[in-house]
């Protein structure tokens, strides 16, 4: 009885739960404006990844490739980097920044990034005078992580390289973790109910680009050069995702004291409610009537949920650490049993995660978090019918789990490609909890129907 | 060669993939092959297919001479010689332009 | 009148330089515009040659030719990726090739989630380890692709001998190793080549396959993107012809090992497979057949040659006759309201060749512009004698030349990948899945009619003239 924190036994992998730390550095690079990432590595590392975004979010991303072919395998690979700085630099005159992306070749391969850096600048500085452009090497080989800490080390570097001491600003930082832009939508309005400026990092709302008549509008991120050289100046930072951008907060905090404060990922009212409580606390304005009133709709809509519809019912989870985390403890709040977490990479922390130490304490069922998981560690439970589970909360590459199972299945996290729409809705927050309980009992509803479940409870609900 | 024979290896050229396969050797087996039972094909003859690359090459060129007959109805006001001519004036070309003056590098490459 | 003029400049040079490239210059050697008297022999674009790096072409790597497009599509075999994890999680849930196998092959992706100290100190010993635990979770299949990646092949790993030892334990199963870096070559077109000539070298001739038939074909280069292969198989299976293996949609490990025995050799696309055709060849005399299995009057030309090869024809002609009972009307019915329609293709290479005259012939539409990611030279000799005049042929195409293009020819549709569809949707121009299709499978009869639907489709779709209505302007 209760949780337990086990880890995958196997060596190898059957269906990673994400992707490796270079497409995490890009997720992070394409959340910045007027910034093409240079993946230094082979051309399947920025294109498989420019296809991923493209699934999650129907859109294109440019991503560049120093396109590492045979030959620096013998003789390295900082001339195909020079070149892919210079192309980039002389046909796209409005980009200012460049994250530099290592890979597993060119980090094995060894190449001196940061060299390459210091003579690309002299390069810059001697033909395109007047013209800044941040270089950002990112040290993210692919046998180390995943794309959670990529995304990490990708934000960090970027604030590492780009922030500036100056004058004070008074804003806050929001480091938000990986997340959608629906979550930022979210996210602005609680800081705009609230009369707080802030710069959110990564400003990623813009993903979600319109077609305009006149035809100029395609897909970028929206945080300035300005907004990262100002984090330095900020008055204190706030790190909404414990893996993917604390790092960054941590360093501004060292370096030029700016407070950072790590609050639990905001998905579900309790998290919500302790994100909002540390944003006055340390911005001092007020939690405003409308968001105790925002509040106040979620829960009305899930207290007509859970006791009916969500008590006792089993639910595995798979995904980005924080995501599965915080998923997890909305769950518990409206009386769903997650049952079976999968964190996906051998991320020593987790053991140590508050969160999960909490749940180890409390849960008084029998529930396994299962460390350094694949997807196989689900499907093989589900095959033995080690468990047997009503509702399956993970991100789309999952889905045939679902399907050949016929379990219920809520598409949340990354990517979400086989539902339409998914990154324009919010998880985070009261009407990111509301949206999950209702999608939630929604699916589990259609599933009634579909199986001829006791269909019928639904003609008067 | 005449404008009209230049014609006929246009529509060859537009037509038919077996002229571009990958190594020099087999566009000239092919060219050689499948245009001389074209010839035969428009000269009313029967042609002796007794290899697999005889039936390959047939193949190739039954419905290629049938086309090339409703789409070149001169062709088959020429006498025998002439017509064969125009072939052997075709196969030249196209062997010019496929290998003997072809830009792709590859085709000598003993690797593809 | 199949000719277009644009200003080329200098009529001298033909190939042209594009605005966007004019700090690249070395791309003018890769994109031709066609003009009247011209052949290849003058003019042909600079083909599988080194990418320039930053200009964010279009291009992949080795290991997706290798894996996504050719071994990953056998539908019993284990794909074990040989590498750290992302590999394998990037070449899953990418592609659209169902089987009858309850599609396996579109569900795992495997990999030996090779780490730091495995960088440092080899990986060898955690390959076994992942090779005999992916047979164990799977107790039926007993099959394996193993394919090397980027760090794997430089850490000088001998998986070939990793593969024997597991099979000298397990005489059972059988794998066959694919050495596929990602940085090996210059594109996706290394992948295909490395598999084709290690298939056929190691492999080919291994299972002796039970023939059932008197006419006995390989049908090679159709990987079953949305059920290609079934269409064709249907066809085949209707004139006799007993299939003794997909070179790879629909098949199975041990079919593919038993190449040797057919008699003819059905090449679809010559650039992904052409090699193994060519050395079936060799090794064995199979004469080797190319066609187009896209395009309607391409299908019927294909059966035909097959017929004659065969000497069938009176089946040929039978199935042919019905096929274009059921079909040509609705092709018809397309092709009126397709006449002139203007469309770009830009996908991998091959598909120029097989569509430009195809929809030319078939729809009445004009391509005015082509672009391929891996094509060789070859596919370039084949796209511009097919081709039209004042079309833009380009090499490794990259996305400025692609808006710039766009401003020249102004297509009605594209074909091209979901990504750059993404992108042209922004310019309200329509796409259709140039790679996996919207509504497939495009092959064979029935296939190009289902083409030409989504063509008709997307560019009549009324979304296009509200994207372009400004609502500030007032009511129209």
């Amino acid at each position: 009885m209760g949780c337990s924190v086990t880890q995958k036994e196997r060596s190898g992998i059957i269906n990673p739960i994400f992707n490796c730390q270079p497409a995490g550095a890009q997720y992070a690079g394409i959340g910045v404006k007027d910034c093409i990432p240079l993946v230094h590595g082979g051309q399947g590392c920025s294109m498989f990844v420019r296809l991923l975004f493209a699934q999650h979010f129907k859109e294109n991303f440019d991503i560049a490739s120093s396109s590492l072919h045979e030959e620096a395998a013998v003789f390295g690979g900082i001339k195909r980097l020079e070149a892919g700085v210079d192309s980039l630099v002389k046909r796209y005159p409005d980009l200012r920044v460049i994250p530099i992306i290592t890979t597993c070749s060119t980090e094995t391969i060894g190449d001196d990034i940061e060299g390459a850096i210091r003579k690309l600048q002299r390069m810059l500085k001697r033909d395109h005078p007047g013209r800044v452009v941040h270089l950002v090497p990112v040290h993210t080989p692919s046998y180390t992580g995943s794309a959670v800490s990529g995304y990490n080390v990708a934000i960090q570097s970027m604030v590492t390289t780009i922030a500036k001491k100056g004058e004070a600003n008074g804003k806050l930082n929001v480091f938000t973790g990986w997340v959608n832009p629906g979550d930022i939508t979210e996210l602005k309005h609680y800081l705009t109910e609230m009369g707080i400026d802030a710069t959110v990092l990564l400003d990623i709302e813009s993903f979600d680009s319109p077609m305009m008549p006149s035809k100029d509008s395609f897909t970028h991120g929206s945080t300035t050069v300005e907004d990262i050289e100002g984090t330095a100046n900020a008055t204190a930072s706030i790190a909404l995702s414990r893996y993917e951008g604390y790092s960054a907060a941590q360093y501004l905090e060292k370096t030029f004291e700016v407070p950072a404060t790590l609050t639990p990922t905001p998905v579900g009212i309790r998290n919500t409610d302790i994100m909002l409580q540390q944003i006055q606390k340390i911005t001092g304005k007020a939690i405003p009537e409308s968001l105790v009133r925002e509040r106040g709709v979620a829960l009305d809509a899930l207290a007509d949920l859970a006791h009916m519809f969500f008590a006792d019912k089993k639910v595995a989870i798979y995904g980005n650490p924080d995501l599965v985390i915080a998923l997890a403890e909305f769950c518990r709040e409206v009386e769903l049993k997650p049952v079976l977490l999968l964190l996906g990479d051998e991320n020593g922390g987790y053991v140590k995660d508050p969160r999960i130490l909490n749940l180890q304490q409390n849960v008084d069922y029998d529930m396994e978090i299962v460390c350094n998981a694949d997807l196989w560690e689900l499907e093989k439970r589900i095959k033995s019918k080690e468990i047997e589970l009503d509702l399956i909360m993970g991100h789309s590459k999952g889905r045939y789990i679902a399907i050949d199972a016929g379990i219920p299945m809520v598409r949340v996290g990354f990517p979400t490609f086989d539902r339409a729409g998914i990154y324009r809705i919010p998880v985070i927050g009261y009407k990111g909890a509301m949206w999950l309980g209702e999608t939630i009992a929604n699916t589990l509803f259609a599933q009634m129907e579909f199986k001829k479940d006791r269909e019928w409870l639904l003609n008067t609900w | 060669m005449s404008e009209k024979a230049e014609s006929l290896v246009t529509f060859i050229q537009e037509r038919c993939l077996w002229q571009f396969v990958s190594r020099a050797p087999d566009r000239e087996e092919n060219i050689d092959g499948v245009l001389t039972l074209v010839g035969i094909l428009l000269t009313g003859g029967a042609p002796k297919l007794q290899t697999p690359m005889d039936r390959l090459h047939f193949a190739n060129a039954n419905h290629l001479a049938m086309e090339i007959k409703s789409e070149f109805p001169w062709l088959t006001h020429l006498s025998k010689e002439e017509l064969f001519a125009v072939v052997t004036g075709a196969i030249k070309r196209i062997h010019e332009i496929t290998v003997k003056n072809s830009k792709n590098g590859e085709l000598h490459q003993p690797l593809y | 009148m199949r000719t277009q003029r644009y200003d080329r400049g200098d009529k001298t040079m033909p190939m042209k330089l594009l605005d966007c490239d004019t700090v690249i210059p070395e791309r003018e050697q890769h994109v031709y515009i066609k003009e009247a008297g011209e052949d290849t022999t003058q003019f042909l674009p600079v083909s599988n040659a080194a990418t320039i790096p930053g200009t964010l072409s279009e291009r992949g790597c080795a290991f997706c030719g290798a894996k996504l497009v050719i071994g990953g599509v056998l539908k019993d075999t284990i794909q074990m990726i040989h590498g750290p994890f992302g590999c394998s999680y990037d070449t899953w849930h990418t592609k659209r090739y169902p089987s009858d196998n309850d599609n396996f092959q579109l569900k795992y992706a495997w990999s030996t989630n090779v780490k730091e100290k495995n960088v440092v100190f080899g990986a060898e010993k955690l390959l076994k380890q992942s090779i005999l635990e992916a047979f164990d979770a799977m107790p039926t299949i007993k099959r394996m692709f193993v394919y090397t990646t980027c760090s794997t092949a430089l850490i000088g790993d001998d998986p070939k001998a990793v593969a024997k030892a597991v099979i000298a334990e397990r005489p059972d199963v059988d794998i066959f190793v694919v050495e596929c870096p990602g940085f090996a070559g210059v594109s996706q077109s290394k992948g295909h080549h490395v598999l084709n000539m290690g298939w056929i070298h190691e492999k080919v001739g291994q299972v002796e396959p039970k023939i059932t038939s008197p006419y006995t074909i390989n049908f090679i280069g159709d990987y079953n993107i949305q059920g290609d292969t079934d269409v064709l198989q249907r066809y085949w299976h209707k004139l006799g012809i007993q299939v003794l293996a997909h070179f790879t949609g629909n098949a199975t490990y041990d079919e593919c090992r038993g190449m040797h025995r057919a008699q003819l050799n059905v090449v679809n696309c010559a650039r992904s497979a052409g090699y193994i055709a060519n050395e079936l060849k060799k090794k064995y005399g199979i004469p080797r057949l190319d066609i187009d299995s896209w395009g309607f009057s391409y299908m019927a030309t294909g059966l035909r040659k097959v017929g004659d090869f065969f000497g069938i024809q009176d089946k040929v002609e039978e199935l042919i006759e019905e096929e274009e009972d059921k079909w040509k009307p609705k092709l018809d019915w397309y092709k009126e309201r397709l006449k002139g329609k203007k469309m770009a293709i830009w996908t991998g290479g091959p598909r120029l060749w097989h569509w430009t005259r195809a929809v030319e012939d078939d729809l009445g539409v004009q391509v005015v512009a082509m672009a391929s990611k891996f094509g060789h030279q070859e596919d370039f000799e084949k796209v511009i004698a097919r081709g039209r005049e004042g079309t833009v042929y380009i090499d490794d195409g990259n996305e400025l030349e692609f808006f710039e293009v766009i401003e020249m020819v102004k297509p009605d549709v594209i074909f091209t990948g979901p990504r750059v569809g993404e992108l042209v949707k922004k310019l309200h121009i329509p796409y259709v899945n140039g790679h996996a299709y919207h509504n497939g499978p495009y092959m064979g009869f029935e296939g190009f009619v289902n083409l030409a639907r989504d063509f008709y489709n997307a560019v009549n779709s009324p979304l296009w003239a509200l994207a372009g209505q400004n609502i500030q302007e007032g009511v129209r």
